[in-house]
């Protein structure tokens, strides 16, 4: 009986590290450190919209993907705060990404690949990944399109 | 006399029962990038048999290393890699030598090696389709390579 107890419990465990970010729910008050060392906490952007962008510099898509955020943040700053979190397991990696996309929108890393602890608590399961905020700060989106982001403009 | 043939044959099964993989590299492929998604990880990591799996990003290579003493057929990596959505396009073995007595020595080079041996198994769905089809050309007078039988393990020595 007690076995089947700890079973239990192992599983419901399991399934709340698996706990992902649900629309509605709010940014979750994480600190994460920037390029120049600062510890930014991602819930201070409320206001805005905000577009939190799961990447590494090791994943062709993201870097692709990159290329189009750079293009999102020059037309729309003033709206939409993106937000880079790497996944990154090596730093020098990351900063030599970023220079090379010439990203100018914040940057924090969380240098543990899918073990990261903003990464589960995200519930990131592939790169990249995006999250959009409105801007009381609740999740609009996971993945939003292209299109969607532009409406969003308007 | 009865004792000595009791401990006999306690040690064959010991030895039997230690035979094994202890690590395993995989390199996955498959239509996305196999080291942007946490599906292969999160699968292998879930086998009861392994004790830990870590990524090469450099060479997109998963090292998956085993719990000492359990046995794992080379079936279950493949298994798993396409449980996640994507394909073993290469699948190299840390073994025992006594770990082989079940695999067929395709190449018929001789097995030395004292401690571990590092295998790369042939057989389809281990390695891409195009290195197959050159795999089936190279061994096209194998009779059990040709067979494609599940339960048969095809490997060649790389060290």
């Amino acid at each position: 009986m007690r076995k089947y107890f700890y079973i239990l419990m192992a599983i419901l465990s399991f399934v709340s590290i698996q706990a992902q970010l649900k629309i509605g729910d709010s940014i979750p008050n994480l600190q994460l450190m920037n390029t120049k060392n600062e510890e930014i906490l991602i819930s201070s952007f409320k206001g805005k919209l905000v577009l939190i962008d799961f990447w590494a510099s090791w994943c062709a898509p993201c870097r692709k993907a990159n290329k189009k955020m750079v293009q999102l943040h020059a037309t729309s700053y003033n709206r939409i705060e993106i937000i880079g979190i790497s996944l990154d397991k090596d730093r020098s990696k990351w900063i030599a990404a970023i220079e090379k996309d010439k990203i100018k929108y914040t940057q924090l890393i969380d240098p543990n690949g899918f073990d990261a602890k903003t990464a589960l608590i995200f519930g990131v399961e592939e790169l990249p990944t995006t999250y959009l905020f409105n801007n009381e700060g609740k999740l609009i989106a996971i993945n939003p399109s292209e299109e969607q982001l532009l409406n969003l403009k308007n | 006399m009865k004792n000595i043939l009791i401990i006999l044959i306690t040690l064959f099964f010991t030895t039997q029962s230690n035979a094994q993989i202890v690590k395993a590299e995989i390199i996955a492929t498959g239509l996305t990038c196999s080291m942007c998604s946490n599906a292969i990880n999160k699968q292998l990591k879930s086998l009861p048999e392994v004790a830990s799996v870590e990524t090469d990003l450099n060479t997109n290579t998963f090292t998956v290393t085993m719990r000492p003493n359990t046995n794992i057929s080379p079936k279950v990596f493949k298994d798993n890699v396409e449980k996640a959505g994507f394909f073993v396009g290469s699948l190299v073995l840390y073994v025992d030598l006594d770990a082989l007595e079940n695999y067929i020595n395709i190449e018929k080079k001789e097995l030395t090696a004292i401690n571990k041996l590092q295998i790369q198994i042939l057989d389809k769905g281990f390695v891409t389709d195009k290195e197959f089809k050159k795999l089936t050309k190279k061994y096209k007078n194998s009779e059990t390579y040709l067979s494609n039988n599940e339960e048969d393990f095809h490997f060649k020595v790389i060290n």
